[in-house]
């Protein structure tokens, strides 16, 4: 029993941290319909870039990258300007529309000052993640401008080719300016395993520091999210957008902002999935492939649903973990021989692909009834 | 004969001059007229006239490539939607735009969406000033609900909704903006004569009760002559009559639009 516990808990544990994945992919898909397979490589990015402040190893070019952010924010503040006809004036309940290049402007500002202040030393962990953050946000705002605005009302599979663009192109851009070495990240979470309920069971239950850590994490920031989007005026404002970009602007909803939100929203999560999962394994270009694992996760919980991704991510990581300790035992037991083991890496495509053919639309999803 | 005499003296918005291509396809040419406040104006034409590509200029989902709009005073050639939206211009679609996942009450609830205004921090804790502002709005929504007569389907997600339904409650939509100008594209397009006459109703009543100036494309004449104080004819992107409901019906150029000349 303690053993089966201990298999069932550290499997819920790694649970949380997909659900810490798919979450991004869900954000993306409530408010654009767009399936971003970029979600993985925004995980590469955020850590590589939260590692490289706080233990730099080519400083000069943070130095470069931050002045260069400042000087291209500026002159491109000023190119627009002078092509919308050289007026700085801000026409009312405008303002929001200016709000992305003045968040680009500001963060080319104090990431200059900061990167020239921070020298060789590497910055403390307060300032790097809010530097990371900024970095993710940019990237967030560089996308919306570059590659969904001139996309705005294309076919879903037309923006999802876009994001395996972005994919790729976040992959190299990534490694040139950051490194592509396996770099470890500690952010002061203790890695150390612990034994629980020593009095109850034999031994104890064996239950990984980190994974505890990782868990209360992600719980925390899928109550924010799950509040964000269900309470606000916001989160009603981007399901509208995510069913019909029209209607939503007919009723005042400024599209490109929404996406903007939404993707630095997305930066943000895989900020903290980065450091959480580099943590664990180290910054290193595999973490792209969580995006794979999320998309089981997505599959089970439902591609609309933030409860979904949750109850998906802890279904798959427990079940794979059983599945891994327990199957061989019972094949031997039913038909006479052992399966063989490594079935971790193929249960979760198995479970969902049982799924896409049972209940396509997930655990949680919205049934779509289209009428004809 | 048109039961309603009424004057307009105050001009709301004015189309000057308005010409829209795709590529090499003219959907307006030189197009100019318009909108009094607390009038009906219709704005027919037969298919393919540049109906509905005027409503997209107007609510700025097209930019024309010439002339200029002016609402209530301020003169502009180009809009965003959402500023339109921002600035009392709502609207429904010929094919019903709602949100398909969402109930009728959330539906209409997002149609107030750019009244809210309370910070993001409140909202997220749902509690103070927040919450006041919901129940508020909640207030005016369910007003609304009553006044389209579908409390019945309030929680029910829309997408489930019969035809007719889906159109009210996308009227419901644009009502709760509380808007100055209310665009209708097609309001009683597959509508059986009941519901028509539904519609006839909420359309006239908003008008009178709010007070909001009304433009709308329909193709059932007898509704247009029926409810409309002025008429804008188009024909092939061009304008070809505007007038009172009785001038257009003697209008020569409209009869040949509609039932075709003898060459």
């Amino acid at each position: 029993m303690g053993f089966f516990l201990e298999v069932l808990i550290g499997g819920l544990l790694t649970g949380v941290l997909y659900s810490l994945v798919a979450l991004g992919f869900v954000l993306i898909f409530k408010a654009s319909g767009v399936f971003n397979f970029a979600q993985g490589a925004m995980v590469l990015m955020a850590g590589l870039a939260l590692v490289q402040l706080i233990q730099p190893t080519y400083i000069g070019l943070w130095h470069f990258v931050g002045i260069g952010a400042l000087v291209a924010a500026v002159a491109g503040l000023l190119v627009l300007r002078v092509l919308r006809g050289g007026t700085f004036a801000v026409v009312k309940g405008d303002w929001r529309v200016h709000l992305p290049m003045l968040v680009a402007v500001g963060a080319g500002l104090v990431g200059g000052l900061l990167a020239l202040a921070g020298g060789a030393k590497g910055w403390p962990l307060w300032l790097a993640i809010p530097a990371a953050i900024a970095v993710m946000v940019a990237v967030a705002w560089v996308v919306e401008r570059w590659v969904l605005r001139p996309l705005v009302n294309q076919e879903g599979i037309i923006l999802f080719m876009a994001t395996l663009g972005i994919t790729f192109f976040i992959d190299g851009f990534s490694q040139t300016i950051f490194g592509s070495n396996v770099y470890p990240l500690n952010v002061g979470l203790s890695k150390d395993p612990v034994f629980l309920l020593e009095s109850v069971f034999d031994g104890g239950i064996l239950v990984n520091q980190l994974d505890i850590s990782g868990a209360i994490i992600a719980g925390v920031l899928v109550a924010g999210l799950a509040v964000f989007f269900q309470k606000t005026r916001i989160g009603r404002a981007l399901r509208a957008v995510a069913d019909d970009h029209a209607a939503a602007q007919s009723v005042g909803i400024p599209l490109n902002w929404i996406w903007f939100i939404v993707w630095s929203v997305a930066g943000i999560v895989a900020l903290v999935a980065a450091i959480v999962w580099g943590s664990k394994l180290g910054i290193q270009f595999s973490l792209t492939f969580l995006a794979l694992k999320a998309l089981p996760v997505l599959i089970l919980g439902g591609f609309t649903s933030v409860p979904g991704a949750i109850v998906g991510g802890l279904l798959i990581g427990a079940g794979e973990k059983l599945a891994e300790v327990y199957f061989p035992a019972l094949t031997k037991y039913v038909l006479g021989t052992a399966m063989p083991g490594g079935i971790e890496y193929w249960f979760a495509y198995v479970l969902a692909l049982v799924f896409l053919l049972f209940r396509p639309q997930g655990l949680f999803g919205e049934r779509i009834i289209e009428r004809v | 004969m048109t039961l309603r005499v009424r004057s307009f003296p105050e001009v709301l918005l004015s189309v000057e001059n308005i010409s829209l291509a795709f590529g090499g396809v003219k959907a307006l040419t030189d197009i100019s007229f318009d909108i009094r406040k607390g009038e009906i104006r219709a704005i027919i034409g037969p298919n393919g006239a540049g109906k509905s590509s005027m409503l997209n200029c107007i609510n700025g989902f097209y930019h024309p490539q010439q002339g200029s709009i002016t609402y209530k005073g301020v003169r502009r050639s180009q809009m965003k939607p959402h500023e339109a939206a921002e600035q009392g211009i709502a609207r429904t679609f010929q094919n019903i735009a709602l949100f398909k996942g969402m109930s009728t009450l959330d539906n209409i609830m997002t149609g107030r969406n750019l009244r809210m205004k309370t910070g993001l921090l409140w909202q997220a804790l749902h509690l103070g000033p927040a919450r006041r502002e919901e129940i508020e709005h909640r207030r005016e929504v369910e007003r609304i609900i009553d006044f389209l007569d579908i409390q019945h389907i309030r929680k029910t997600p829309v997408g489930r909704l019969p035809y007719g339904l889906q159109k009210r409650v996308e009227l419901g939509r644009a009502l709760a903006a509380g808007p100055e100008l209310l665009l209708l594209d097609e309001p009683m397009a597959g509508m059986n004569i009941e519901e028509k006459q539904d519609m006839c109703r909420f359309v006239l009543d908003v008008n009178d009760e709010f007070g909001t100036t009304i433009c709308l494309i329909e193709h059932d004449m007898g509704v247009v002559m029926d409810i409309s104080d002025r008429v804008v004819v188009l024909d092939y992107g061009k304008k070809i009559g505007d007038g009172v409901p009785d001038e257009i019906k003697k209008n020569e150029a409209v009869i040949s639009a509609y039932l075709g000349v003898s060459h």
